[in-house]
């Protein structure tokens, strides 16, 4: 239960229903159970489940019929996760914008880096890609987006 | 370098992920940096409003629920595929349709297009029944295919003597095609291709990975869906960046995209 805070928010901020967050949420500790010796054999549980998360919920948008068109339409009370003050938030509000236009994996790396707050060397070890590879699929991500999303 | 925490580091840090020197150095940032102790606040109030919110009992209730979804979703669920008898009549109309594809290739010799596997093997998805042209997919290409259509799987089993076929779609279940439960069945007799019986039908949306597994002896079903798990894990959980099976004997993978 002490990741659940952290899963449940990214659930929610991926997904903007509470109800389907919950049900992603309890999906992600099943797979750490039923995976169970992938789940132990990682240094920061933290991560496998956030990484876990992150793809549960952009597969299940993928996967809805017109997903991506119903979550644009979604209740924007859904509060970004995560916290910083409001410069942020707005980021995280942009991020999740612009999903919809990227292919999975830079979806899942500008989550990483721009929301998780990871770095460009953590999220390539995340998702098994080299630092420049990375540092190219955000870059695509940032000139989508505005000033806020350049990658240093 | 930023003056401040990552967020993640601090998320790290609040749960108790980091080692001693690291967290001992980042609490000291924080307690003298009103910023990320602000961050750190939120970090902790937001497990706090997790934990009161969703209490232990209804955590592990939905979990156990979950669990159940996922065992149940590794079954072959009626609504994913046509009915056994529907298949079988589906089949015969596929057969028919695709007989004048599978006679021009076969009567020039022209093999080309079908996956050559070691051992003289070669293994075969086919596509057909709904309003598009009937197709093969290629391996390593994924192929959209549109409502109605079916899928037909065919080889030529070589030296290789037990045939079993899985799929596993976007969100990791994995499904035994053929046969539905036991172990890899033999091969047909005959050095010619062969088709499987039936044909499916692949509902639902998102990318669908249909894998034929030829062996020299008989696999057990819950092996191959257990590698299928581990590869589609290791993949991160896309079903499109799926290695091979870790599992004896020459496999072919498709990727189909539903609508």
């Amino acid at each position: 239960m002490k990741h659940g805070g952290s899963v449940l928010g990214r659930c929610r901020y991926l997904l903007k229903d509470a109800t389907k967050a919950e049900d992603a949420m309890h999906d992600v500790f099943a797979r750490a159970l039923t995976h169970g010796e992938d789940f132990r054999a990682e240094s920061s549980p933290l991560t496998w489940l956030m990484k876990i998360a992150t793809h549960h919920c952009l597969n299940q948008l993928r996967g809805e019929r017109a997903g991506w068109r119903q979550w644009f339409e979604r209740d924007a009370a859904a509060r970004p996760e995560g916290h910083g003050g409001q410069e942020a938030m707005e980021t995280r509000d942009l991020v999740r914008r612009l999903l919809a236009r990227v292919d999975v994996e830079t979806q899942a790396a500008a989550i990483h880096y721009h929301v998780d707050g990871m770095t460009l060397e953590e999220v390539a070890a995340l998702l098994g890609r080299s630092v420049p590879t990375i540092r190219k699929r955000l870059e695509h991500f940032a000139a989508l987006g505005g000033e806020e999303l350049k990658v240093p | 370098m930023s003056a401040h925490e990552s967020e993640w580091t601090l998320r790290r840090l609040s749960a108790g992920e980091l080692a001693a020197t690291e967290a001992a150095r980042v609490q000291a940032h924080a307690a003298s940096c009103e910023a990320c102790a602000q961050a750190l606040r939120g970090i902790h109030e937001a497990q706090a409003r997790f934990e009161a919110d969703v209490p232990f009992e209804r955590f592990e209730a939905g979990v156990e629920q979950a669990l159940r979804r996922q065992r149940d979703a590794a079954r072959p669920p009626p609504r994913r595929w046509v009915a056994t008898t529907v298949a079988i009549a589906a089949s015969l109309l596929v057969v028919v349709l695709v007989r004048p594809l599978l006679g021009s290739s076969a009567e020039s010799g022209d093999t080309g297009g079908l996956n050559r596997l070691k051992g003289g093997a070669t293994a075969e998805l086919r596509i057909g029944g709904g309003l598009g042209p009937q197709r093969e997919a290629i391996p390593g290409r994924p192929e959209a295919i549109e409502p109605g259509e079916r899928v037909m799987l065919g080889y030529k089993a070589g030296t290789h003597r037990y045939v079993a076929a899985l799929s596993v779609d976007a969100i990791g279940e994995v499904t035994p095609l053929h046969p539905e439960d036991g172990a890899s069945a033999p091969v047909a007799s005959g050095g010619r291709q062969h088709w499987l019986p039936g044909g499916w039908e692949f509902t639902g949306s998102g990318a669908e990975r249909v894998i034929v597994v030829l062996s020299d002896e008989p696999l057990p079903q819950e092996t191959l869906v257990e590698a299928a798990r581990r590869a589609f894990a290791q993949a991160d959980g896309d079903v499109e960046r799926m290695d091979e099976l870790e599992v004896p004997g020459a496999q072919t993978h498709w990727v189909l995209r539903k609508p």
